[in-house]
């Protein structure tokens, strides 16, 4: 017989790469690049081309499980539906509405988290729910916010090409967003210059004109610095800033107490560096500033996300094609999940569920009662559990990898009256449940993501979920009517329609609308087109704002005792919690062990050599891995990828957060390490 | 010219001079997929972009199939010198294969920078004249002039790598197993980008002979590097020094395995030109 090829998306990262899946025999058997896609024209990265691989594994979850002291038991479908609607209502009637919360997915459709906030709002009247986007992007939606009006990636990621410099802050997106490092390169090409801003030498780095390895957590420094050279040059764009900004006395006030002087000193960057790459960013015709987690990521992240917008907005690269400010999304369906709602203090399409008006329009569609207070954040809610918060919905999220402090995380969860976690393995998160629920992989659903660039793509089912696994969308639809909700959606398109009528912003997208190129939004009605690049008569908001930045130094340094500043992020060859990667054969061959990279010279004083176990230790808990020496990280820090069960990068870092967005200073924690000789063994 | 295809390829069926005809086919939600056609009416769903080459594929379903199976591709020309080339090496059983080829059309033939834009087995549409590479400006830049200078601009490409494996799964000839990319002696595991001259130039040793120069590899790159310009090279010293074009001639083996007892006067064997990595860094 004959395969079958069903076009969908990649699952990895928010660039949004086409596939085409060869199906043979119900099996998801080989990834082929879809040559039609208008985001990766027939390319993949190395998790692309082998997205096929975790699919069929064994491992895969395929009962309803139900724990039985330290071990599950199957249920069927019936009983488990039943179980979970009972033991929420119980909880909310005993200890309050407010005592419930659900973690949405970042990794699930439009659709889905759709559903899933809608459940836990209007079943439960609380807004107790929230994703993994807390943990990365948070710092953007507040931050841009303020400044824009919009927390989304301005322009188009095929910009890039045109852009004639391009300012990469934090980002590493040759291993984490490799597919649009395409664009980059061919603005490289045809002579626009890029510059990086990164601690370490990564491989985005190796291809810059310029590399500015600033001290950890000084981005507002290097940032402020640079605004204050242009302000001084008069490099500013006047005419932008009378027309379409306001609050520049502020910024300039605030930038008195910058001088490149101190900035230099504070950052570790020269004086004369600093001005050239100011000088080059702001003279471009048109220049881009990329930025990912390293600015987010930080106990001020919304205010360096704040900085990044104030010194675009300063040379007026906004508002128009070939520049503008790009927040790269983590995960496939990150852009998806805030912007339907699956946030504690916003409905679908950022509606504030504090405002009065809004509450009446969405009680109104939902046929419910709705909570005028804003919920709590994934760091919230797992800190309040056993407490507040005595039951949980997980829906494929694996805190117990991703949230900092790990060990915390894990106490946590013990301590909850009700654990419910719906995913396709049997997840680090899994473990703690009372109830797990076998959910779909992307291969397995209709549905939609949105990408970085805000464009909504279409997945189409190509193999059945395994065993009686279900699509997380019929599970969701279950739940809701076993919570006496009217969930009589029959599909992913009725429930995209259903939105769409809730959100001006998606008011012109429809399923029938998205084959092939997908549309980005916003796009108000049927005959619009889709938004390529956004704020281009007006911002968002109206008024672009200057905002002042607070700067706030790394909340951990090194001392005598904890001499190393740790750095975390993402390998070329892995995904977040390696629930997926790890399980596929081919990258796991890639990288197979955890490890840290060093520098030679803390390596000789250690006694590490290439591929040494070693112990690695912060205040909050100790992993082993193995040591890769390399000059990538400067002496004094060390970088540790966090997809590694066995060693998780998690255990160590710090879980103090922006206070603005609530996001952890995952880049910057203190740790100790010594050479494990006990590992040897093995 | 798709008309003339399907009536070609609906009379191998009818005739059963085939058993199924290898193609693109548009499916399910228009996405455009091979497809192996085995009953005429199908064939109405035949299409002939993107470019697509099939020689690989049509490899593998061979060898899934009886003995007796026989198989019609639908070609473009460089697919049917990779199909040549595959025949060469004994992966495929040229009784068993036949092919429908069909010419590329002028703006095709510009994209791809072909010299050769039809198959030598022609069957529909009319073949156009075939663009020199050698004297497009991107590609003279790699090729000529200061070595030191292309040195740099290779190794800034190269360097571009994320090894994504994307121009080994494209290429229509790539078929080891094991795959040498895949062996730690000469690819280290874990790190991008992948090595230049272990990664990159011994992919390109490898093809050295055997590259028709169809640009799957270039087109599949996710970071742009000019990989059929990296062929190119070898392509031109096997064209002038033995007269020897991949894809062309199956009876002819390839003079890197052959024809060293017959290599042409010492010294000439490599123009000047063919130094496109230069001197050492």
């Amino acid at each position: 017989m004959n395969p079958e090829f069903i076009r969908t998306i990649c699952p990895y990262c928010g660039t949004g790469c086409g596939l085409v899946l060869k199906v043979e025999e119900g099996r998801a058997a080989a990834t082929y690049p879809d040559r039609e896609n208008p985001v990766s024209r027939g390319s993949l990265c190395v998790k692309g081309w082998v997205a096929h691989e975790f699919v069929h594994h064994p491992e895969r979850l395929t009962s309803p499980l139900l724990r039985k002291g330290d071990r599950f038991e199957e249920i069927s479908w019936e009983e488990a539906i039943a179980l979970a609607a009972s033991k929420l209502k119980e909880t909310a009637a005993k200890y309050g509405p407010d005592s419930i919360g659900g973690l949405s997915s970042a990794k699930c459709t439009n659709e889905e988290n759709y559903l899933f906030q809608k459940l836990i709002r209007a079943a439960f009247k609380t807004n107790n729910v929230d994703h993994c986007a807390r943990l990365c992007h948070a710092a953007t939606t507040v931050g841009m916010l303020q400044t824009l009006g919009s927390g989304a990636m301005t322009n188009s990621i095929s910009d890039l090409a045109g852009a004639d410099c391009i300012l990469f802050i934090g980002s590493n997106a040759a291993e984490s967003h490799p597919v649009l490092m395409g664009e980059v390169y061919k603005a490289l090409d045809r002579g626009a210059k890029m510059i990086v801003i990164d601690p370490r030498e990564t491989p985005v780095a190796r291809n810059a004109h310029k590399l500015l390895r600033l001290n950890p957590g000084t981005d507002i420094p290097l940032l402020a610095g640079m605004m204050r050279h242009i302000v001084d040059k008069g490099l500013h764009k006047t005419g932008f800033i009378e027309k379409r900004m306001e609050n520049f006395e502020a910024l300039k006030t605030f930038l008195q107490a910058w001088p490149v002087e101190k900035a230099a000193k504070e950052t570790g960057i020269d004086e004369a560096v600093i001005r050239e790459v100011a000088e080059t960013y702001a003279r471009a015709e048109n220049a881009a500033i990329v930025y990912c987690m390293g600015i987010t990521q930080h106990a001020c992240g919304a205010a360096n996300v704040i900085a990044v917008c104030d010194l675009a907005m300063l040379c007026g690269h906004v508002g128009k094609p070939f520049s503008g400010i790009y927040p790269l999304r983590g995960q496939n369906n990150v852009q998806g999940a805030c912007d339907m709602g699956a946030l504690p203090n916003l409905y679908p399409g950022y509606q504030a569920v504090a405002d009065a008006a809004i509450r009446e329009k969405f009680q109104k569609a939902w046929k419910a009662d709705l909570s005028d207070k804003p919920g709590r954040t994934v760091t919230e809610l797992i800190n309040a559990a056993g407490k507040d918060i005595r039951a949980l919905y997980i829906m494929a999220e694996n805190p117990c990898i991703s949230d900092p402090d790990v060990n915390h995380v894990m106490e946590a969860l013990q301590r909850l009256d009700f654990l419910i976690v719906q995913d396709i393995f049997l997840t680090e998160t899994a473990k703690f449940a009372h109830l797990i629920l076998p959910g779909a992989c992307f291969a397995e659903k209709t549905g939609t993501y949105t990408n970085t660039e805000r464009r909504f793509q279409l997945l189409h089912k190509a193999v059945n979920p395994p065993g009686k696994a279900m699509g997380d969308f019929e599970i969701l639809c279950l739940m809701g009517k076993a919570l006496g909700l009217a969930f009589d959606c029959n599909s992913p398109a009725d429930v995209m329609s259903e939105y769409a009528g809730l959100v001006p912003a998606y008011a012109g997208i429809s399923f029938n609308r998205l084959e092939r190129a997908g549309i980005q939004w916003p796009c108000p009605d049927e005959s619009h087109p889709g938004t390529r690049f956004l704020h281009g008569e007006k911002f968002t908001r109206g008024l672009g704002r200057f905002v002042i930045p607070d700067y706030t130094p790394p909340m951990e340094k090194p001392d005598a005792e904890y001499p190393y500043y740790l750095n975390t992020g993402r390998v070329f060859a892995h995904y977040h919690t390696g629930t997926m990667t790890r399980r596929s054969p081919f990258l796991n061959r890639e990288i197979e062990d955890p490890y840290v990279e060093i520098h030679p010279e803390d390596a000789a004083a250690l006694g590490v050599g290439a591929g040494d176990w070693i112990r690695v230790t912060s205040r909050r808990g100790s992993i082993v891995t193995t040591a890769r020496i390399t000059d990538r990280v400067v002496k004094g820090s060390i970088f540790a990828p966090f997809h590694f069960t066995e060693a998780r990068a998690n255990m160590l870092t710090n879980p103090v957060l922006d206070p603005a967005c609530k996001t952890p200073e995952y880049k910057v924690c203190a740790v100790k390490m010594e050479k494990d000789h006990e590992a040897k063994a093995r | 010219m798709l008309d003339q295809v399907k009536q070609k390829a609906k009379e191998i069926l009818e005739k059963k001079e085939a058993d199924g005809v290898l193609g693109l086919r548009k499916g399910l939600f228009d996405v455009i997929h091979p497809h192996v056609f085995t009953v005429p009416s199908e064939l109405d769903a035949l299409v002939l972009e993107p470019k697509w080459l099939f020689a690989k594929m049509a490899r593998a379903i061979l060898r899934e199939k009886p003995q007796a199976w026989r198989l019609a591709v639908i070609v473009r020309g460089c697919d049917e010198r990779a199909i040549v080339e595959l025949v060469k090496r004994n992966q495929i059983d040229r009784e068993r294969l036949l092919t429908l080829g069909y010419a590329c059309d002028m703006d095709q033939a510009k994209a791809c920078l072909c010299s050769r834009p039809f198959p030598q087995k022609l069957d529909a549409g009319a073949a156009v004249e075939g663009v020199d590479p050698l004297a497009d400006e991107r590609v003279k830049a790699y090729l000529e002039g200061d070595a030191g200078k292309r040195m740099e601009m290779w190794a800034a490409q190269l360097k571009r790598c994320i090894k994504c494996y994307g121009c080994r799964n494209s290429c229509p000839i790539c078929v080891c197993v094991p795959c040498k990319l895949e062996d730690d002696v000469w690819v280290e595991r874990g790190v991008i980008p992948a090595e230049m001259i272990s990664f990159q130039i011994i992919r390109a040793f490898h093809l050295s002979d055997t590259c028709v120069a169809c640009g799957a590899c270039q087109e599949a790159c996710p970071v742009g590097i000019p990989l059929m310009t990296l062929q190119l090279s070898m392509r031109e010293a096997l064209k002038k020094d033995y007269n020897y074009e991949a894809g062309l001639d199956a009876n002819r083996k390839s003079p890197v395995l052959f024809d060293f007892a017959k290599e042409p006067r010492p010294g000439q064997a490599v123009p000047d030109w063919v130094d496109s990595m230069g001197k050492k860094p």
